[in-house]
């Protein structure tokens, strides 16, 4: 029955189609289509059982991907450099989960976010000419998505890496002595606790504001003879000396959805299991966002950073990593309770 | 007479007649050899002391055999990646493995001894009444109330922090609703404990017994309205405060039709037998 019908319809939409092509050829010639829609899908000329078999297929093949890059000492390594005052390393890509307490040996309690580290590679290396003339950088990938929605061009790179495709890709800047070959992968590990980084992120966006929510104004009483005038910016700067105003005046406009990025916030712990980085405070951005984590440049905070793994934390170098890195201030939830004196 | 004493004679035959099948009826039924010597005395000459009694101590609580979850371990329903609460819910069992938190409820009595620089002797214990449970994972709190010399105090405690050294259960119970922050509002007999209480005995088994007070409260203002329908409270007497006329006004911030949206419904069943599973499996670790 059902057979019979979709050739009854089959056949009725043959016969309906060649009268409406020519139906629609002066619409077209009249010229309201702006666009040509040239876009492609890969499941175009594919039956579902295909389809499905396709993203299979794909997701296993990027699973093996992620899984063999685990040993890239193995073939061939970059040469490596010791560690050197000075010489900056390559962050990585990772995930906001979240944030939770966690309490110091002196009984003061900090808010941390979690971060997590997915599938984050090292995709590409580019020298000091490629990049900007000053230094080094090295492009870095986090977290595997579907090739479906990117384009030839950026397929390219992800297959000369040999990694999946990514769905945040960034540049760090490094020293010389701190490139590492396309395709390794990068862990939590790369940061210890103790030390400081930075993370950079795109805000959440609260759109076009006014100056009180933007910058903190004051406003104007909302009584005592005000005519429309309760959050409004007031004047915006003085007469007839300069007889303009100046550049970066605060006004309204939009708020948030920019990179900001939060320098030197402490790292608490790290689990090297799940991957995750516990970083005190708050960094921008919303839950589930991808965000870049740096060593920091406050020069303050730099002496911290003393015999990090160099260029980065290799599984198979020193892989006896206990399952949680913990601050050696930090109090770990298996210890007694607290006395204090 | 006569009569009379036949009716003694049967009564006496029945019952020597009820003895025997006693008898018979416990060796019958007796299968331990102890039973049996005790029995039959002219057998076995053996002394047999009689069995220890048993004390039950009342004063001390037992812990709860009853199935129970933790509020604070059911995830909020947002866009986070479930990771995060696994990884927390780690940290948390771990936490309890060193610190008994044991099983209880807003409107529960609890005692909680915490480590306090600025107290002498370095702790504090603080007993009161729990008006609130705040909070899910490792931020989860409660806050106890108490009159001391008159003064209403309140203290909220991080339920995961390790300044807390003990938390006691002094009075294991449950009350008509679920936030108690009306007690602020409530005549001040209400809200007092006392502090030198000792801990009344409860059953480690069945229901938890729900206090069914109904408080009477001061004259308004009160911080919040209590009587509008969005608090939903049942243990306040809203009759001896406040006119018909008042109840029937505060019913217009009624919102009746929330019932029926579905959106906002969090089915946790499911999630919560998932949870309690794999909480049992690591404290038993």
């Amino acid at each position: 029955m059902a057979a019979w019908s979709c050739r009854f319809l089959l056949l009725r939409g043959t016969r309906v189609i060649p009268p409406r092509a020519p139906a629609e050829r002066p619409a077209l010639l009249v010229g309201c289509i702006r666009t040509v829609k040239t876009t492609t899908w890969f499941e175009e000329n594919l039956t579902e059982d295909n389809q499905e078999y396709m993203r299979k297929s794909m997701a296993e093949e990027y699973r093996r991907q992620t899984a063999e890059k685990l040993n890239p000492l193995k073939d061939e390594p970059w040469p490596r450099h010791e560690w050197t005052e000075g010489s900056r390393r390559v962050g990585l890509v990772a995930m906001k989960l979240g944030m939770v307490p966690v309490w110091t040996k002196t009984g003061e309690r900090h808010v941390v976010t979690m971060l997590q580290v997915q599938d984050c590679h090292v995709i590409k290396y580019l020298s000091k000419e490629e990049y900007d003339g000053h230094s080094a950088a090295l492009v870095v990938g986090g977290k595997n998505v579907s090739p479906f929605h990117r384009s030839e061009k950026q397929m390219e790179i992800f297959r000369n890496a040999g990694v999946p495709p990514k769905q945040k890709v960034t540049a760090f800047k490094v020293s010389d002595s701190a490139i590492i070959k396309p395709g390794t992968p990068l862990y939590a590990a790369h940061f210890r606790p103790g030390q400081y980084v930075d993370v950079t992120g795109k805000s959440i966006g609260k759109g076009f504001q006014g100056v009180m929510k933007r910058w903190g104004f004051k406003g104007q009483p909302a009584t005592h003879g005000q005519t429309k005038t309760h959050r409004r910016p007031g004047a915006s700067g003085p007469g007839g000396d300069p007889a303009k105003v100046f550049k970066g005046k605060k006004m309204p406009g939009q708020m948030g959805n920019t990179y900001i990025t939060a320098y030197g916030l402490k790292i608490w712990r790290v689990n090297t299991k799940y991957n995750v980085l516990y970083v005190n405070g708050s960094v921008p951005g919303h839950k589930n966002c991808l965000l870049k984590v740096r060593d920091t440049v406050l020069p303050n905070r730099r002496s911290t950073l003393l015999n990090p793994p160099f260029p980065t934390y290799f599984t198979e170098e020193d892989g006896d990593l206990d399952e949680d890195l913990y601050d050696d201030d930090l109090f770990v939830h298996t210890e007694p309770s607290l006395t204090l004196t | 007479m006569a009569a009379c004493t036949k009716r003694l004679d049967r009564f006496i035959i029945s019952l020597r007649l009820l003895r025997n099948l006693q008898l018979q009826n416990e060796r019958f039924l007796s299968t331990s050899p102890c039973l049996r010597a005790a029995g039959n005395d002219s057998e076995s000459p053996k002394f047999v002391p009689p069995s220890k009694p048993v004390i039950v101590d009342k004063t001390q609580t037992v812990a709860s055999l009853r199935k129970f979850l933790s509020p604070e371990f059911i995830p909020p329903r947002q866009r986070t990646d479930p990771l995060k609460f696994s990884i927390e819910r780690k940290d948390m069992i771990r936490r309890r493995k060193v610190l008994n938190i044991p099983e209880f409820y807003v409107g529960s009595i609890l005692a909680v001894i915490m480590a306090d620089p600025n107290a002498s002797g370095k702790t504090n214990r603080f007993v009161g009444i729990c008006i609130q449970r705040g909070g899910k994972g490792l931020g989860a709190t409660f806050v106890l109330r108490n009159i001391i010399n008159n003064q209403g105090v309140e203290i909220c405690y991080e339920l995961y922090s390790p300044r807390i050294q003990k938390i006691e259960v002094l009075k294991l119970e449950k009350r008509l609703d679920d936030n108690l922050m009306y007690l602020r509002d409530a005549l001040p007999e209400y809200s007092t404990v006392d502090p030198e209480m000792k801990p009344v005995p409860f059953s480690p088994t069945g229901e938890v017994p729900v206090n069914k007070i109904k408080v009477r409260m001061r004259p308004k203002p009160w911080s919040k309205r209590w009587e509008r329908p969005k608090f939903n409270i049942q243990g306040i007497r809203f009759d001896l405060s406040l006119t018909p006329e008042q109840m029937e006004h505060a019913q217009k911030w009624a919102q009746p039709w929330l019932e029926y949206d579905m959106l906002k419904e969090y089915d946790t069943s499911k999630l919560e037998e998932q949870i309690i599973k794999e909480v049992q499996q690591d404290m038993s670790k």
